[in-house]
């Protein structure tokens, strides 16, 4: 796919992201001073919870990815596969970050060990850490492929996991705002500026995918040249 | 700190992350160009397209 299609994805995601900035801070009603200990705060959750929504496709493309590679062999999959945990490092560490700072305004704390949404999400984050530092600390091979796949595979079992665990057990925290079986607890505005966001964001990480993608093309071309070259031209 | 100030952080330390994130990508991406256009042209090589660890995977797989 064309650099000028990467650039266009990326582009548009980032104005979109940078708008429901500019609406969630200053568009966006307040919330009732009495529904939170922070409610300056609350405002995080325009960027919280797209971020949040963008890990999640970006470890279901990981999930596609190590499918493909484990049983169909596939360089696209392969290619999904290290996009997938990349994107879903940079998301999950935002989603993390943004979380914490919110938990320290809020609750007081930025972590609840005890929570399990928490814990489950951080899981998925490290197990992408893993796979980003593991790829490039290890030569690259088949075995070294099958075994990060393997390790995506079944990672993804969090994401499902880690997407109903506020719907079983509040325990810090909310429980979900969106798709909730009713009208939802959420204003219209507020609404509006959270799908902007989940939009957005969408974008911007198909073209963080494809960028990724690329460049995992390029790597691979250099390794073939050096083969090339060490093989004597 | 004020609420305000956590929400300056958090936006902060987030606007920091993307920009690191597709810094880092575009880098990479130029760094790998010029080096592929550096070898090829000091081979004379055509581009070259195929992913070898697929390929070796695909020979073992036949015999």
């Amino acid at each position: 796919m064309g650099q000028r299609i990467r650039a266009s994805f990326l582009g548009l995601g980032f104005v979109g992201i940078m708008s429901t900035l500019y609406l969630g801070l200053l568009w966006a009603p307040s919330v009732a001073n009495d529904a939170f200990e922070s409610p300056a705060a609350q405002r995080i959750f325009y960027w919280h919870v797209p971020s949040a929504w963008a890990s999640f496709i970006a470890f279901a493309v990981l999930f596609v990815g190590s499918a493909l590679w484990f049983f169909k062999r596939s360089p696209t999959g392969w290619r999904l596969h290290v996009a997938g945990a990349e994107a879903g490092l940079a998301t999950g560490l935002m989603t993390v970050w943004s979380g914490t700072v919110w938990g320290s305004a809020e609750w007081g704390t930025p972590w609840d060990w005890t929570d399990v949404r928490l814990n489950t999400f951080a899981l998925l984050t490290l197990l992408a850490l893993f796979l980003v530092l593991g790829r490039r600390s290890q030569p690259d091979g088949v075995e070294t492929r099958d075994t990060f796949s393997a390790f995506g595979l079944f990672g993804f079992a969090l994401v499902p996991f880690t997407y109903v665990a506020t719907r079983f057990w509040v325990i810090r925290h909310p429980g979900p705002v969106v798709a909730t079986g009713n009208d939802g607890s959420l204003q219209s505005d507020m609404a509006l500026v959270l799908f902007i966001g989940a939009i957005s964001f969408t974008i911007f990480i198909i073209g963080h995918i494809l960028t990724s993608m690329h460049i995992t093309k390029l790597e691979q071309r250099v390794e073939m040249l050096q083969s090339e070259i060490d093989k004597g031209g | 700190m004020e609420g305000m100030s956590y929400l300056t952080v958090g936006y902060l330390g987030m606007i920091v992350g993307i920009a690191i994130w597709t810094w880092t990508v575009f880098a990479r991406s130029k760094n790998l160009e010029a080096r592929i256009y550096a070898i090829e042209t000091s081979l004379g090589k055509e581009d070259i397209e195929a992913d070898s660890i697929a390929l070796k995977s695909a020979i073992n797989e036949e015999n």
